[in-house]
C-alpha cells in the first residue's frame, strides 16, 4: 500500500519541523523519507529517485542550495520538483532560490495546507 | 536727493582750495614783494598746522610719523622765512652756509622718518619685496644724481662747507625718494590721503631737481614755485582728509605684491639708467663716471639677483606647500576610505545580524504554527480547546507580523527596500484586505465598510500594497471601540489614486499627529488604554507610500475618528518593471 504513495524527501535540521514536514505530507498521501543534513538529502534523492523534494537552506554539511544546484546539474534528478522551504525571508533569498532552479520557495512559518496543496500540484496529483 | 557738501563741513576740502586761491594769489601779487614773501611762508607754515590740525581732528592709531611731517613742513618753512628776511627785510644774499640751510635741511630727515614709519606698518613680507623694489629706484636716482648734480657741485668752485651744503640737498631728495618709492609700492594707494601724499612728495622732488639743474637765487619770484608751493597745500591736505586714518593702520595681507606692468616698466627704467647715463656721457664727450656707474650697475644686479631669488624661494615654498597639502590630502582621503571601509562592514555586520535574528525567530514560530495548524484542522477538537488554540494563533500572528515588520524596517534603514512593481488592479487589493480584515473587525463588532471606485491599474509592488492596506485597516480595527465603524475607499483624486480609510475609534491629539509616522512612535491614546503595538505600523505604512512616490496624511479628533489618506501618483508603464532599490 505505502509502496504506491509517491516518495518525498524532506530535509531540515530543525527535528520539530522535520516531524511537522513529515506528518503534514504523509497526511497528504505521500512517502516520507528524510534527512537532517544537505548530504544525506542528496544522497536520499539519487538513491530513492523521489517524486519531490522539500529542502530547508541552512543545513550542515551541504546547505539546501548546495543540494539544490548538485540536483540540477545531475541529468537523472535535473527534473527532479524541488520546494525550498526557508526561514531565510528577504526577497533576494527567494530571487536567489529561484535564480538556482527552485520549483517554489515557501517562507517559514508556513501552512502545512499549503505546503500540501503546492507538492500536489508539482508531482501532478 | 544730494546734498550740498559745503567745503567747510569737509576740512580737507576748505583747505585744498583756501591753498589753491593763495597760491593764485602769491603769482598775482607783484613779483619779489615782501607780500608775496608773506603769502609764500604763510603757505608753508598753515601746511604744518593742517598737518597737526589733521591729527588732532583724525586721531590715527599712529600719531608720530605726522607730526615729524608736521616738523619737516615747520622746518622748511622757517627756512623760507629766513630767507626773505635776507633778501626783503636786510637786502643781502644769505650766506652759504646760513640758517635757512641748517633748516631746509633739517626737514628731509623728518619727512622720511615719518614716511618710513608709516611703511613699517605694514606686513613684513611685501615690505621687503616693495623695499628692494624701492631700492633699485632709488639707486638708479641716485647714480642720475650723483652724474648729473652732485659730482659737478664736488669739483666745482668754492669752499668745502658751500659745497657740502649744495650737495646736501640732492643727496636728501634721494633719501625722500627712497621713502617715496617704497611708500609708492606699498598697498597704501588706495588711500585718497596716499595719493595727496605722494603728489605732495612728486611735486617737492621735481621742484627740487629742476632747481638743482638751474640753480637761481632760491628767494627770487619763479614759476617753479608753484611746486613748493603745492607741494605745502596737498600735504595738509592728506592730512586733513580723513582716510588718513586707514594710511596709518597697519595693514596684513597675504597676497605677494603683484608684478603690474607699470612697475615692470619702471623697474626696467631704473635697471637701464647705468647704461643710460654711461651712453650720455659718452654722447657728451663728457669725463665718464666709471666708478660710480659702476657701483650703482653692481648695487643694482645685486638687487635684482635679491628680489628674483626671493621670488624662487617664494615659488619653493609655494611648491613645499602644495606637496605638503597634497600629502595631507591623501593621507584624509585614505582615513576616509578607511573609515568607509569599516561602515561597510558594520553595515554587513548589521545585515547578517537582522538576518540572523529574523531566522531565529521564524524556525521555533514555524513549529509553533505548522502544529497549531495541524491541530486544529482536527474535527474532534472541542470547542473549549478550540477557543484557546485561536488565542495561540492570534498571538503567533502579532509575533510573526512583529518579525516581519522588525526585518522590513531593517531593510528600510539600510536603503534597501526592494519594490517588485507590476501592474496592479488596486480596487483588487483593497477588496481583498477588507475581506481578510472582516473576521477581525466582527470579533469587534465593528461594521467593516468597502466602497471601491474603478482607478486605473498602477504599477506598484502588489506586496506592499497589501502590507500598507494591512496595516491600516488592522490600525483602524485595533484604535475603534466595539460597536464602531471602519470604512475603507478607493477613488480617483485628479491624476492620483487615492485610499481613505475611516474609522469612528479613540481619535488622536492634534499634538501628536504630526509624530504619527515616526518610527517606534506610539500615541498616548492607544498608550493609556492599553493597546498593544510596536510603533512600526504607520512609519511601514508611509514609508511605502512614499517608496511610491506618494504620501500619507491623517485627520483626526480625539473621540470622534481618525482618517487616514493615501495618495498614489501614477506611474507609467514605460517606467521600469525591474525590481528597483529605493533609498
Amino acid at each position: 500500500m505505502t509502496e504506491e504513495r509517491p516518495v518525498v524527501v524532506v530535509a531540515d535540521d530543525d527535528e520539530d519541523i522535520l516531524l511537522l514536514v513529515g506528518a503534514t505530507l504523509t497526511g497528504g498521501g505521500y512517502a516520507v523519507e528524510v534527512a537532517r543534513d544537505g548530504r544525506a538529502a542528496l544522497e536520499l534523492v539519487r538513491e530513492r529517485a523521489p517524486a519531490a523534494a522539500v529542502l530547508d537552506i541552512a543545513m550542515p554539511e551541504l546547505d539546501g542550495l548546495d543540494v539544490l544546484r548538485q540536483v540540477r546539474s545531475d541529468p537523472a534528478t535535473a527534473n527532479l520538483p524541488i520546494v525550498l522551504l526557508s526561514a531565510r525571508a528577504q526577497e533576494h533569498d527567494v530571487a536567489r532560490g529561484y535564480e538556482l532552479g527552485a520549483s517554489k520557495y515557501i517562507r517559514k512559518p508556513f501552512s502545512p495546507r499549503e505546503l500540501v496543496t503546492v507538492i500536489d500540484e508539482l508531482v501532478g496529483r | 536727493m544730494k546734498r550740498f557738501a559745503h567745503p567747510l563741513t569737509r576740512p580737507w576740502l576748505a583747505y585744498l582750495v583756501a591753498g589753491l586761491l593763495a597760491t593764485a594769489v602769491y603769482f598775482v601779487l607783484p613779483w619779489n614783494t615782501l607780500g608775496q614773501g608773506f603769502v609764500y611762508d604763510g603757505i608753508g607754515v598753515s601746511a604744518a598746522v593742517a598737518v597737526v590740525a589733521g591729527t588732532l581732528l583724525h586721531r590715527p592709531a599712529l600719531r608720530v610719523p605726522w607730526y615729524l611731517f608736521a616738523g619737516g613742513l615747520l622746518a622748511f618753512a622757517v627756512g623760507d622765512t629766513i630767507f626773505n628776511l635776507y633778501d626783503k627785510i636786510w637786502h643781502r644774499q644769505p650766506p652759504v652756509p646760513s640758517a635757512a640751510d641748517v633748516f631746509y635741511l633739517a626737514g628731509y630727515p623728518f619727512l622720511a622718518a615719518g614716511l618710513a614709519l608709516l611703511i613699517r606698518r605694514f606686513e613684513a613680507r611685501r615690505r621687503v619685496a616693495g623695499l628692494i623694489d624701492a631700492a633699485i629706484f632709488s639707486v638708479a636716482f641716485a647714480l642720475a644724481q650723483w652724474v648729473f648734480l652732485i659730482d659737478d657741485l664736488v669739483r666745482g668752485s668754492g669752499s668745502a662747507a658751500a659745497k657740502g651744503v649744495a650737495l646736501s640737498y640732492p643727496a636728501m631728495d634721494v633719501v625722500l625718494l627712497a621713502a617715496l618709492a617704497t611708500f609708492f609700492l606699498s598697498p597704501a594707494w588706495r588711500t585718497v590721503a596716499y595719493r595727496y601724499l605722494a603728489a605732495s612728495i612728486v611735486l617737492l622732488l621735481i621742484a627740487d631737481e629742476v632747481y638743482g639743474t638751474a640753480p637761481e637765487s632760491y628767494a627770487d619770484t619763479t614759476w617753479l614755485d608753484t611746486g613748493w608751493l603745492l607741494s605745502y597745500v596737498l600735504w595738509g591736505v592728506a592730512a586733513l582728509h580723513p582716510s588718513m586714518r586707514s594710511l596709518s593702520e597697519p595693514r596684513s595681507t597675504a597676497r605677494q605684491p603683484r608684478l603690474h606692468a607699470v612697475r615692470v616698466l619702471f623697474l626696467g627704467a631704473a635697471l637701464l639708467t647705468a647704461s643710460t647715463v654711461l651712453l650720455i656721457q659718452r654722447t657728451r664727450g663728457e669725463r665718464i663716471d666709471a666708478v660710480p656707474i659702476a657701483i650703482a650697475a653692481a648695487l643694482l644686479s645685486a638687487l635684482v639677483l635679491e628680489r628674483l631669488a626671493r621670488l624662487v624661494r617664494g615659488l619653493d615654498r609655494l611648491r613645499r606647500e602644495e606637496r605638503e597639502a597634497r600629502a595631507e590630502a591623501e593621507f584624509a582621503r585614505r582615513l576616509l576610505a578607511e573609515q568607509n571601509e569599516r561602515l561597510r562592514e558594520a553595515d554587513r555586520l548589521k545585515d547578517e545580524f537582522v538576518a540572523l535574528i529574523s531566522h531565529d525567530l521564524r524556525t521555533p514560530l514555524t513549529s509553533i504554527m505548522g502544529y497549531l495548524e495541524l491541530t486544529m484542522d482536527d474535527e474532534t477538537l472541542g470547542e473549549e480547546s478550540r477557543s484557546y488554540l485561536d488565542v495561540v494563533q492570534r498571538n503567533s500572528d502579532r509575533l510573526l507580523r512583529l518579525v516581519n515588520d522588525l526585518l522590513f524596517v531593517a531593510r528600510l534603514e539600510a536603503g534597501e527596500l526592494d519594490l517588485r512593481r507590476t501592474e496592479v488592479d488596486l480596487g483588487a487589493v483593497v477588496r481583498q484586505s477588507v475581506e481578510e480584515a472582516r473576521p477581525r473587525a466582527a470579533a469587534k463588532g465593528i461594521e467593516l465598510g468597502c466602497e471601491a471606485q474603478s482607478v486605473p491599474e498602477l504599477r506598484a509592488d502588489r506586496g506592499r500594497m497589501f502590507q500598507l492596506l494591512d496595516n491600516l485597516i488592522s490600525n483602524a480595527i485595533k484604535f475603534t471601540p466595539e460597536g464602531g465603524r471602519v470604512d475603507v475607499r478607493l477613488l480617483q483624486r485628479g491624476p492620483n489614486v487615492r485610499i481613505e480609510v475611516v474609522d469612528t475609534g479613540i481619535g488622536i491629539s492634534p499634538e501628536e499627529q504630526g509624530r504619527l509616522f515616526e518610527r517606534f512612535f506610539r500615541a498616548t491614546t492607544a498608550t493609556e488604554r492599553h493597546i498593544p503595538g510596536t510603533g512600526l505600523g504607520l512609519y511601514i505604512a508611509c514609508a511605502i507610500a512614499e517608496a511610491h512616490g506618494g504620501g500619507i496624511d491623517v485627520e483626526s479628533e480625539p473621540g470622534r475618528g481618525t482618517t487616514f489618506c493615501v495618495e498614489l501618483p501614477p506611474i507609467r508603464a514605460a517606467q521600469s518593471s525591474e525590481p528597483e532599490l529605493v533609498r
